[in-house]
């Protein structure tokens, strides 16, 4: 029996029982291979079903709320072109994420190229309303445009997501112990720049 | 798939995991996920409307495209043997022309110098 499964709803991850993620899964695999066969709805199904956690792997890559969702679009529509290659007994959503992911890094490539001139750095700006804009908010966006964007992307999608190191590599196409070693120095490197607004507290 | 329980949406909440989440927070409202999910569904209608639309003339054009490369053999081959076939007369004069004369046609063909001599000589002496 294959480990639980983790079902992300707006802004909680439930982990379902084995029993209840061994269904989930058949339901998923029966969703790939309809939409393999041209069943549009099948297709549009995996999409509710997975559109979330893709764009929580765009996010953490995209320099923007619209690029990310740029970056969902894209890559949903990549998976869907090369559905057909697509094996029903892989995870979907691992093979999803790493298309999504490409998409994201395409979209960041493409936006360096663009704004090399204009913007000194992209950092990730989250969308939110400016009004609850605060101190630590402030200091950690400055943070963050202090680490390199894979430093960004892993530390979001570990500890934001709760994705493996494995899985981060996988995603971002670097080893599992690249990954590892990325989040440790992106953590102590925001802990080192937000310590003294911590330990004002 | 493992789940690291240490750090993470369900794991130790410490206070940098929690600004981070909500710096990244996805957009909270439903309507946002259907609409998103439409808009990608549109994109992958419209993807297999041009499919669709394109692919008579995809055939043609590969029909086409095939036509022409075999029209463009016949026509190699053609001109491989017609400059094959020219070549052959004009093969042949240079080979006539460029062939060095040999002592017995020069003598056929240039005046014998000699003879002439002779003759005028013969001509002079006569009675």
């Amino acid at each position: 029996m294959q480990p639980a499964l983790r079902v992300h709803t707006t802004n909680d991850v439930l982990e379902l029982p084995a029993e209840s993620a061994d269904r989930a899964r058949e339901r998923e695999r029966d969703l790939v291979l309809s939409a393999q066969e041209g069943d549009h709805s099948a297709f549009a199904a995996l999409v509710r079903l997975h559109e979330r956690r893709a764009y929580a792997v765009a996010r953490s890559i995209a320099a923007t709320h619209e690029d990310a969702e740029d970056a969902v679009q894209e890559g949903f529509l990549h998976a869907y072109r090369a559905l057909d290659r697509f094996r029903p007994e892989q995870a979907f959503g691992a093979w999803l994420h790493r298309i999504v992911a490409n998409a994201a890094l395409d979209i960041g490539r493409r936006r360096k190229v663009r704004d090399a001139d204009s913007l000194p750095e992209n950092v990730a700006l989250p969308m939110r309303d400016p009004a609850s804009d605060d101190e630590l908010r402030r200091r950690l966006v400055s943070g963050l445009g202090e680490l390199s964007q894979r430093q960004r992307s892993v530390i979001v999608l570990h500890d934001v997501e709760g994705f493996t190191h494995g899985e981060i590599g996988s995603m971002l196409g670097i080893p599992e112990g690249t990954a590892r070693s990325d989040l440790h120095h992106a953590r102590a490197a925001l802990r080192r720049l937000l310590a003294d607004l911590w330990s004002e507290r | 798939m493992t789940f690291d329980s240490r750090i993470g949406p369900t794991g130790r909440e410490d206070d940098l995991t929690n600004a981070l989440r909500a710096l990244y927070a996805p957009p909270s409202d439903e309507g946002y996920w259907s609409d998103l999910a439409q808009r990608i569904m549109a994109r992958i209608s419209n993807e297999d409307e041009i499919d669709t639309w394109w692919q008579p003339f995809a055939r043609l054009a590969r029909v086409g495209v095939l036509a022409a490369g075999v029209a463009l053999t016949i026509a190699s081959i053609a001109l491989t043997r017609e400059q094959a076939s020219a070549s052959i007369p004009s093969l042949a004069y240079e080979t006539v022309a460029d062939t060095p004369r040999t002592s017995l046609l020069q003598i056929a063909i240039e005046p014998d110098v000699n003879a002439e001599r002779e003759a005028t000589l013969r001509y002079v002496m006569a009675p």
